[in-house]
Order: structure tokens, then sequence, then C-alpha cells
């Protein structure tokens, strides 16, 4: 939690440096690629960083998508989802990083509606194998939509 | 005086400038072209999109221009041909003018119509909704995964849509040349044979590639000038399509100075 603007932009760019080849974000900042399906989205990282065969990657991309329940949108754009699709079509992009350190840009701005972090924290779980750690990085004064995580 | 000089002096040292970057810029992409570790699994799906969007899906609407076009021009030079007595140079015109020279410039001008600007925008947009970045921020190499395929899909496609556009100018004037010289086929195909040089398709086929290379780098060089706001994207798509046309003529001209020497 940091008391202003400046102070995580720090942080997270400290995080970045840290950590160059297993940092995965998840930001308002770091969009969906909008001409591309979510799937073709969350397939891309294994393609380009593994080599992965399209047919293999996509299918990995669908059937993670199931697993948070949302195989409807494999074949949508960005711009065709809501804010909770959005979120989970971005997180699956990271986790999809090679011993993935998910970091979550102020997850309140990209689902701006939500009252608690929940289901940020289920979306989290569902995938809990597929990344080796998350950092929720977020302005102070957002403390109590966190509860006692 | 002195304002103008040197305001045009700037000028020249802008161009000077610009001109230097898009060859170094040019250079890297080259140079990625011949990696092998360029060609990752998401480059090579690009690729194979591209070549589907530049070359197949334009093909009913590039074989009807070329078939119109392509027919009544080789209707008006035959018939020029036969006015003036010329009907000696006959097989020469058609393959020095018509199938070197007029075909890759007509499919360089179709393809920089249809996928240079699209190109450019799509380049722009990607730029403005900040998803260069997002490929940034995973790593993923913008040359190796955005330019490359693209340039390689304009070196391909260029290569054959033009030989498709002689191929069909070859055809027309097989109709034509029976039609205002009631030449047979035989004597057709014997004119052109012996007209045909061999260097001076070599010499179409690199101009063809080299159209490729620039008619897809510079749109996307231009696109990826965008600023963060929308409003750049009218103007780099305007100075990118400017820049193109300009390498086209800078191109032409060159292949024809080549053809002098």
């Amino acid at each position: 939690m940091f008391d202003s603007e400046q102070a995580l932009n720090q942080s997270l760019h400290q995080f970045l440096h840290d950590y160059p080849l297993q940092v995965a974000p998840v930001s308002v900042d770091v969009p969906l690629i909008s001409n591309q399906d979510i799937y073709m989205n969350i397939a891309l990282i294994k393609q380009y960083h593994e080599d992965m065969p399209k047919r293999q990657a996509q299918r990995l991309a669908v059937e993670y998508l199931e697993r948070v329940d949302l195989g409807q949108i494999a074949y949508k754009r960005n711009p065709a989802l809501n804010p909770e699709e959005r979120f989970c079509g971005m997180l699956l992009r990271a986790a999809m990083v090679k011993d993935a350190m998910i970091l979550i840009d102020q997850p309140f701005k990209i689902i701006p509606h939500l009252k608690d972090i929940q289901f940020v924290t289920t979306a989290l779980k569902k995938i809990d194998d597929l990344y080796l750690s998350c950092h929720i990085y977020d302005y102070q004064w957002m403390k109590e939509k966190y509860g006692e995580l | 005086m002195m304002s103008f000089g040197e305001n045009l002096g700037r000028r020249v040292i802008q161009m000077l400038t610009a001109f230097a970057d898009t060859i170094v810029f040019a250079g890297k992409v080259f140079i990625r072209i011949f990696r092998r570790k360029t060609y990752s699994s998401a480059m090579r799906e690009v690729l194979l999109n591209q070549i589907y969007f530049t070359s197949v899906q334009i093909l009913p609407v590039f074989l009807m221009v070329s078939i119109i076009f392509g027919s009544l021009l080789i209707g008006i030079v035959f018939q020029l041909l036969k006015e003036f007595g010329l009907t000696g140079f006959f097989g020469h015109v058609l393959m020095g003018l018509i199938v070197t020279e007029l075909s890759p410039l007509l499919t360089v001008l179709l393809i920089t119509l249809r996928s240079a600007a699209a190109i450019n925008t799509e380049m722009a947009v990607m730029k403005v909704n900040r998803e260069i970045k997002t490929l940034e921020m995973f790593r993923i190499d913008v040359i190796n995964y955005l330019l490359v395929p693209r340039v390689i899909n304009g070196i391909i496609s260029i290569v054959l849509l033009s030989s498709l556009c002689s191929i069909v100018l070859l055809v027309s004037g097989t109709l034509f040349s029976w039609l205002i010289f009631g030449m047979s086929i035989d004597v057709y195909k014997n004119i052109l044979l012996n007209a045909t040089n061999f260097s001076d398709i070599l010499i179409a086929l690199f101009k063809c590639a080299i159209y490729g290379f620039f008619i897809t780098l510079i749109p996307i060089r231009f696109g990826l000038r965008a600023s963060h706001e929308f409003t750049s994207i009218p103007i780099v798509v305007s100075q990118g399509m400017v820049n193109v046309f300009a390498a086209i003529l800078i191109i032409e001209v060159l292949s024809l100075l080549t053809k002098l020497l």
C-alpha cells in the first residue's frame, strides 16, 4: 500500500527492475491487444517465449479460460468484454509467463465497481498453480476494500 | 534572406537525418529477417495471417483490376504500335515496358492503397492504445513480432502479385495480338521468347522485393511515431503514406537508372 503516486510508481519500477524476466503485469496501462481474440492474447506469451505450437498454446488458453468459468469469452475481443472478464483475461495472460511473478497494479482501477478484493482473490485461487507469486500494488486509501488480506 | 537560408538548411538536414534513420532502421529489420530466433510460433502465425490479408483477400479485386486495366493498356499500346508502324518492337514493348515496368508499378500502387495504409493505421492505433508498451512489458520484441512478418509479407506479396499481374497481361496480350495484328498464339509465343531478357526479369523481381520491403517498413515506422493521443493518428498516417509514395518514386527512378547503366 502506498500513500502517493510517486511512491507507487517508484516501487513498480523497482519490481520491474528486480525481476525483469518473471514480472507479469496486470494493469490498465498494459491492455489486451485489441485486434486479437482473448485466447490469442493469452496464447501469445507461450507462443513467443517458449515457441509453443499455435494449436497447443491456444488449446491451453481456452482450457485456462474455462477454469475461471470464462470459456465463452475465448473468441471475443477486448472492447466486447466487461471489466471482470477483461481482468481475468489480463490475469491469465500474465500467468502464462514462465515462473510468473504476477504484479497487479490497482485492481480497482481495472474493475472500478468492485466493493472488495474477493473477486480478485477467487480468480487468483483458481489458477494458483500457474504462477510463482502475486503482488498487488495499490494506494493506502483503498485499504478498506482489501479487508483482512 | 539569412533566415530563409537557415530554414532551408534546417529542412535539408532534417530530411537527410530522417532518410538516414530510415535506412539504419531498414538495416536493423533486414538483419532480423535472417535470424533464426526471429521465427517464433507467434511470429509465424502473424506472418501467415498477413500473407492471407495482403495476398489472398485482395485476389478477386486484384484480378479484376489487372484484367480491366491491363487489357485496356495492352489494347491501346498494340493499337499505337500498329498505327506508328512499330510492329517490330512488339515483343520488346510487351516484355520491357508492360511486364517488367508497369505490372510491378500497378501491383505496388494497389497494395500500397490497400495494405500499407492499413498497416500504418494499425501501428498508430496500437501505439495510442499502449499495446506496443504491452508487448514490451511482456518482453515481446516489437521488431520480431510486428515488423519482420509484415515486411516479409510485403516482399512475398508484391513479388507474387506482380508475377500474377504479368501473367494476366500476357494472356490479355494473346487476345489483343490476335484481334489487332491477327497473330496466332505460336507467333505471339515466339516473339515473346525472343524479346525476353532474363536480366530484366531479375531486375523486375528484385525491384518488387525492394518495393515490398519499403511499402511495409515505412508505414510501420511512421505508425510507431504516433503519440498517446488519438489526434496523432491521422497525422502519422498521412506522413507515412506520403513517404511511401516518395519511396515508390525513388525506387522506380533507381530501377530505370540501373537499366540505363
